[in-house]
């Protein structure tokens, strides 16, 4: 007993005695660092922190950044009075609860906003704004209306690109006729599964009802149960209600992560032909098959339009960064996020898409990357991802379930749809 | 009947006990697989890890081609694309050396070729040792694990042991009532505290304190640690026979000496098994981790969940990030083990 005790107490000394000097381990009280937190982590970071170095060295500053997807790491932070300078938040309708909370800085106290109107759209400025103040400014924008394929399977089949919603669906018909599948979709996505049905939805939505019903819908003026919603679910019903569209049928598109759906297009022969997803696919395409190259091997094509008096429309996502702190060197890192600079710099590294208008189209790493970032700039009709508008009771909840029922079972459509509202109503209303 | 003094087999002990290791066997296996899958993926390469899995490499053991130490050193390195950025740089660097940028196939590659070539940029090249020990990587993480696990295992242990011996064994007004309380806590979810709790620290200076990095993290995990602790260790104290004690003041001792000399050496069993059972999920943790600790500062865990990015790309490497951070637990837990089940039962039975 007395031989083990004596271990114990050693271990126990050791033990302290390793971390003290670790915990004393004094950090040289830096002049200038800058809290941020975000969702960006891995190779992102990695990019971010290449495109704000030449702020940190000309300024001498450092940059804190701590990454995290957990919400509830924020909003601790900031409830308990130590909010980060800087946080790059995943979805606007988080940085309006902010907002509302009277928690960030108002980007326009300090901010030129002629330099900002010229370079960023107004449809940007208006989602940054809250009770019409700018708060946000949006970064690393993804393109949700493309149509992945690849090229070389298309031309040897001899497929051409489709440029209305019927062409697709004959497209679809004559890969079936051929005894190919046309589409590979990927609905998994662990606690989040759901949500790249709900882009499917959203972009038809936009092409057959038109922006100003999605605009209500996006804002509950419309029910659920309205025609232009039920009329959504049922034209995406054509694809996903046809189990011989489907590469693994209705369980493997439930079942299938997003990250690995689009993988089937490059095996040989084809295991499918289209994938519909956003622009930061193309990272997970190239960890699978780092020898494609895009452009030849890698292409899409934008979603038809469905309703040929809409014109041609987007979808877009993207992160947007905020400011809880109010200090000189916090309002200049500020106003350099929101410059051209670091945004070329990480466009030019891939994986990156600027809302900027000034960000130089050259630095794009390649054409197909480029003429993504084009569409987005050069929009006629742009509207943010209405999920990541929407309450997350329902934007980031109901919808998303309703979805994976919706493909389970198509004709359950106005039961989910009743059910959505019925979450809405009271999402709403809060 | 018999005479023949041969020894029976005993049929239906034989057949029982067939049943009950078949039975075992099975459960053992089902609860093994997935570590097993875990395991073997750490030494996968990426591709593979994505495209088929772990068992395919049953049915050629021993053909080493398929194994592949890339994702253990992207996860030490702390980059999911290390090794092969590595190479990718190499190759670039080498075209650009000897002028044959065209030969790259990758048209990404030529341009940053050729501007490595005109000496607009200047590429990386990796020296994996230093590249190990750099703040992106493993070690600091693993350090910064330890010296958050060692005082959150010692400091409510020790804590919760004289508040034990008080419990069990020191007569004061409203033992009983503060005993409860005490127990009561452990129904308290910690997520409710987490703001208060920061909130308080805040005040007093702990938060992204430089000079003092865990220290708010030690007393977050000594809070959250304590009324488990203190519920097992009085239990177990209180089991201790009431005579020794009284034999021990008899003969001078004082109440800090039966402590030291008496209730502590005969709980080390129990003290033991509470030192793993906060060491494991005080290794494990991420949530307090994400709360109380900062950047650089980051244990394991933390470190662990930032390999992949936002939209969870690059999980292939996850596997041989969880066996990385397995290890230490792993060998603690050997190392106690005899402990482990013993004190499972402690306090369970009176006498």
């Amino acid at each position: 007993m007395r031989k083990r005790l004596a271990f114990l107490t050693l271990a126990a000394v050791i033990g302290i005695a390793l971390s003290l000097p670790m915990s004393g381990m004094a950090v040289a009280q830096e002049e200038c660092v800058i809290s941020v937190v975000g969702v960006w982590s891995g190779d992102e970071l990695t990019a971010f922190e290449e495109a704000v170095a030449p702020f940190m060295e000309e300024n001498g500053c450092t940059m804190d950044f701590e990454s995290t997807r957990d919400p509830a790491v924020l909003r601790t932070a900031v409830d308990s009075g130590n909010p980060p300078d800087i946080a790059i938040l995943p979805q606007p309708g988080v940085m309006y609860e902010y907002a509302a909370d009277g928690a960030l800085v108002a980007l326009d106290s300090f901010m030129d906003m002629d330099a900002l109107a010229e370079d960023y759209a107004p449809i940007w400025l208006e989602l940054g704004s809250y009770d019409g103040t700018l708060y946000g400014i949006f970064y690393k924008v993804a393109n949700k209306s493309l149509i992945w394929y690849n090229p070389v399977a298309f031309e040897e089949a001899g497929y051409e690109i489709p440029t209305t919603w019927d062409e697709l669906i004959a497209l679809s018909d004559q890969i079936v006729a051929d005894g190919g599948t046309p589409w590979s979709i990927g609905l998994e996505s662990g606690d989040a599964s759901g949500w790249p049905g709900t882009d499917w939805i959203e972009d038809i939505m936009l092409r057959t009802a038109g922006p100003e019903v999605y605009d209500q819908w996006v804002n509950h003026e419309i029910s659920w149960t309205d025609e232009a919603v039920v009329n959504a679910f049922e034209t995406w019903g054509q694809i996903v209600g046809n189990p011989d569209y489907l590469y693994g049928g209705v369980e493997g598109t439930l079942a299938t992560n997003f990250g690995e759906a689009p993988w089937p297009l490059w095996e040989d022969p084809p295991g499918a032909y289209m994938h519909r997803q956003a622009s930061f696919i193309v990272g997970f395409i190239l960890d699978q098959y780092p020898d494609l190259e895009m452009g030849t091997d890698i292409n899409f094509f934008p979603f038809p339009s469905i309703n040929e008096e809409i014109g041609p429309a987007v979808i877009g996502g993207a992160d947007v960064v905020v400011m809880f702190n109010d200090r000189p060197e916090v309002e200049a890192f500020m106003e350099y996020l929101a410059s051209p600079e670091p945004q070329e710099i990480w466009a030019s590294m891939g994986d990156f898409i600027s809302p900027n208008q000034s960000v130089s189209l050259d630095v794009y790493p390649d054409d197909a990357t480029r003429s993504i970032a084009e569409a987005v700039v050069n929009a006629e009709i742009f509207r943010f991802d209405a999920s990541d508008l929407m309450p997350a009771a329902v934007g980031a909840g109901e919808f998303w379930s309703g979805v994976l029922d919706f493909v389970e079972n198509p004709d359950n459509l106005m039961d989910i749809l009743e059910r959505i509202e019925e979450v809405a109503a009271d999402a709403y209303a809060e | 009947m018999n005479a023949n003094p041969s020894p029976k087999v005993n049929w239906p002990r034989v057949i029982g006990r067939a049943i009950l290791h078949t039975v075992v066997i099975t459960v053992a296996i089902i609860w093994l697989l997935p570590s097993m899958g875990v395991f073997v993926n750490t030494f996968r390469p990426k591709q593979a890890v994505g495209s088929t899995g772990w068992w395919t490499i049953l049915v050629t053991p021993f053909d080493f081609t398929q194994y592949s130490l890339e994702n253990v050193i992207n996860v030490l390195a702390g980059n999911p694309e290390y090794v092969e950025t590595c190479r990718e740089n190499e190759e670039i660097i080498a075209a650009a050396d000897s002028g044959a940028c065209d030969e790259l196939s990758n048209s990404r590659d030529r341009r940053t070729c050729e501007q490595v070539a005109a000496g607009e940029r200047v590429l990386r090249r990796c020296d994996l040792l230093t590249d190990l020990l750099s703040s992106d990587g493993m070690a600091r993480a693993f350090l910064n694990s330890l010296s958050i696990t060692v005082p959150s295992t010692i400091i409510p242990i020790l804590v919760a042991a004289f508040a034990a011996y008080a419990f069990a064994w020191m007569e004061f007004p409203g033992r009983q009532v503060l005993f409860v309380v005490v127990v009561g806590l452990l129904v308290v979810p910690l997520q409710m505290t987490l703001i208060p709790v920061q909130r308080m620290f805040n005040v007093l200076g702990l938060t992204n304190n430089p000079n003092f990095p865990f220290l708010a993290i030690w007393l977050a995990h000594t809070g959250y640690g304590l009324p488990f602790a203190i519920y097992l260790l009085r239990n177990f104290f209180g089991a201790l026979p009431r005579e020794l004690f009284e034999s021990a003041y008899l003969d001078g001792a004082s109440k800090w000496t039966a402590f030291w000399r008496l209730a502590l050496p005969l709980s080390v069993p129990a003290v033991a098994s509470l030192a793993i059972f906060q060491f494991l999920w005080v290794w494990n943790d991420l949530l307090v981790a994400l709360i109380f600790t900062s950047g650089r500062y980051s244990p394991v865990t933390r470190h662990v969940a930032n390999l992949v990015n936002s939209l969870g790309q690059d999980w292939q490497v996850l596997p041989a990030a969880a066996t990385i951070s397995m290890i230490l637990p792993l060998v603690i837990f050997f190392a106690l083990q005899r402990y482990f089940i013993r004190g499972i039962l402690a306090g369970s039975v009176k006498g």
